[in-house]
């Protein structure tokens, strides 16, 4: 926990806090039962000192404007709740509850843990082609309809993807904020993009840093390096052409990047269907088998006819 | 092209020395950025040896990096605070302490002395064990290598930096590289002989700057 707020958290109008589950500098997160019953996730940020009073006020800031959209998109966390305010000392808001790792939607408060894409990254070192694209499809959407709202989310990381009901939600929306032009450093290491935040093209960098780690398994930081381990696979031949897309999201020159979300979706898309079929490439191996079978019988046929031809003529010359 | 107060031009100046110079400004937002990428390896990696954990790691360099805003003023006025290295590596080293006596929850340690507070300490580098000494030095050069790298990546196309890793960093042969990613033997060359001469320049200039802090 945060030693700035080792006070008791507030109480939260008709939710019961059964546990933290999370924290940072700047807040907790807790485990919670509503009055029907049902768990949610509650953020709390408290500002004891005047240090986090301006912290404090930019999220309470991002929460309100993000707090509206965030229930018309699939891949947007749903706030359902916001209270407190910087005269309180404290704010706080009100979520869905991400997948426990083990049972999904049926949560255990004693064993509770949350499920992230950063969960899943640990547990199973990378991620197929396959679910590469499915999640990169699902948050650049949800990344494109925060855009057009004019917002950014400014810290997108596989930590701040949950699952829920197994599908990919962009969540932690601590920094989210109007798109404002490139400059500043804020968010975290390794997917900050060379120009800095502050514009839909440094979200799309953040999430070309994250398609980078769960496609190769490799830091942030090791970009553009390809993975440890490159087979002659039908797989790892997906990988190093998904990786094109991964290098278009993450170029240095903020310009020649995908310049919307929507471009990096349909990009990602356009991979989906056009990327290795394995009956397709079993059809194809079967018919080089096939032609080269023919071409063979057929060149031993002429040189079978040509000999025998041969022959007679030596039997029959005069 | 912009001159300083001495009437040189920054062509003329060593580009390290200058950016400590720049790093006086609060605003300049670019200089900092550029230290940050410069150095964050080096106390990054000096924090994980010293058996923190990432989020920990992650915090010294920052808290490292908030330090050397706050009195880098003094640095540059107080040459008894020694070299800019011996300096940085202070700096890192009690903010590691920082975080080992965050993690046992112990008091402050009065050896160790805060750097939130308004006085820096004079704490000579000399004071520090010879072991230190070792590991400091050895994270600093290859933290050199890897800065001249991380600078390159920066300007070289990713395609060319990744036929480079897996030609020189991995010693893949060139028809294994020519069908893995379907290009030609000569792009392989080419790219090889771009970044690896890119590197060393940039390498060269990297130790020449730091040596004249």
């Amino acid at each position: 926990m945060n030693p700035e707020t080792t006070s008791p958290p507030p109480s939260i109008p008709e939710h019961e806090l059964i546990r933290q589950i999370g924290g940072g500098s700047c807040g907790t997160v807790w485990l919670a039962r509503n009055a029907l019953g049902a768990f949610r996730a509650v953020k709390i940020v408290q500002a004891e000192s005047s240090r986090f009073r301006s912290s404090l006020q930019s999220e309470l800031n991002g929460v309100l404007k993000f707090e509206p959209v965030s229930r018309l998109h699939d891949g947007l966390v749903d706030i359902l709740q916001v209270g407190g305010g910087q005269d309180a000392g404290y704010f706080y808001y009100v979520m869905e509850l991400a997948d426990d790792i083990a049972t999904g939607q049926l949560i255990n408060p004693e064993h509770y843990v949350p499920r992230t894409l950063a969960h899943d990254l640990k547990k199973r070192g990378k991620l197929t082609i396959g679910e590469c694209v499915r999640n990169g499809a699902a948050i650049a959407s949800a990344l494109g309809f925060l855009h057009r709202q004019k917002l950014l989310h400014r810290d997108i990381k596989p930590s701040n993807i949950i699952f829920v009901n197994g599908f990919p939600k962009l969540a932690d929306i601590g920094l989210v904020s109007k798109i404002s032009g490139p400059g500043g450093q804020i968010g975290t290491v390794g997917f900050i993009p060379p120009e800095g935040v502050g514009t839909p093209q440094a979200d799309i960098y953040s999430l070309g840093k994250v398609l980078y780690e769960i496609s190769t398994g490799r830091d942030r930081n090791d970009y553009p390096a390809l993975p440890e381990v490159l087979t002659d696979t039908a797989e790892d031949r997906d990988l190093v052409n998904f990786n094109k897309i991964v290098l278009n999201s993450c170029r240095a020159d903020y310009g020649r990047r995908y310049q919307t979300a929507e471009e990096l979706l349909s990009a990602l898309v356009s991979f989906q269907f056009s990327r290795y079929d394995p009956r397709k490439e079993r059809a194809r191996r079967l018919l080089i088998i096939l032609v080269s079978a023919g071409g063979l019988l057929l060149f031993a046929i002429i040189i079978t006819l040509f000999v025998r031809r041969f022959l007679w003529l030596l039997r029959h010359e005069p | 092209m912009s001159s300083d107060t001495t009437g040189f031009t920054e062509e003329f100046v060593p580009t390290r020395y200058t950016l400590l110079s720049r790093l006086r400004d609060w605003e300049d937002n670019d200089s900092w950025k550029e230290f940050f990428d410069t150095y964050w390896r080096l106390i990054y990696s000096v924090a994980r040896k010293s058996g923190l954990t990432e989020v920990e790691s992650q915090e010294v360099v920052q808290e490292t990096v908030i330090s050397v805003a706050k009195h880098i003023h003094k640095f540059r006025h107080d040459r008894k605070l020694g070299s800019f290295k011996g300096w940085l590596r202070n700096l890192t080293r009690w903010r590691i302490a920082d975080q080992l006596r965050k993690r046992t929850k112990l008091p402050p340690d009065p050896e160790l002395p805060d750097l939130d507070e308004s006085e820096l300490p004079e704490f000579p580098s000399e004071q520090l064990d010879g072991n230190s000494d070792t590991r400091w030095e050895k994270e600093w050069q290859t933290n050199l290598l890897q800065a001249a790298i991380d600078r390159v990546k920066q300007r070289v196309s990713e395609e060319q930096y990744q036929i480079f890793d897996l030609q020189v960093l991995r010693q893949w042969p060139v028809s294994r590289i020519t069908s893995t990613l379907g290009i030609s033997a000569a792009q392989v060359y080419l790219a090889k002989f771009r970044v690896t001469a890119s590197i060393k320049k940039e390498a060269r200039v990297l130790q020449k700057e730091w040596e004249e802090i």
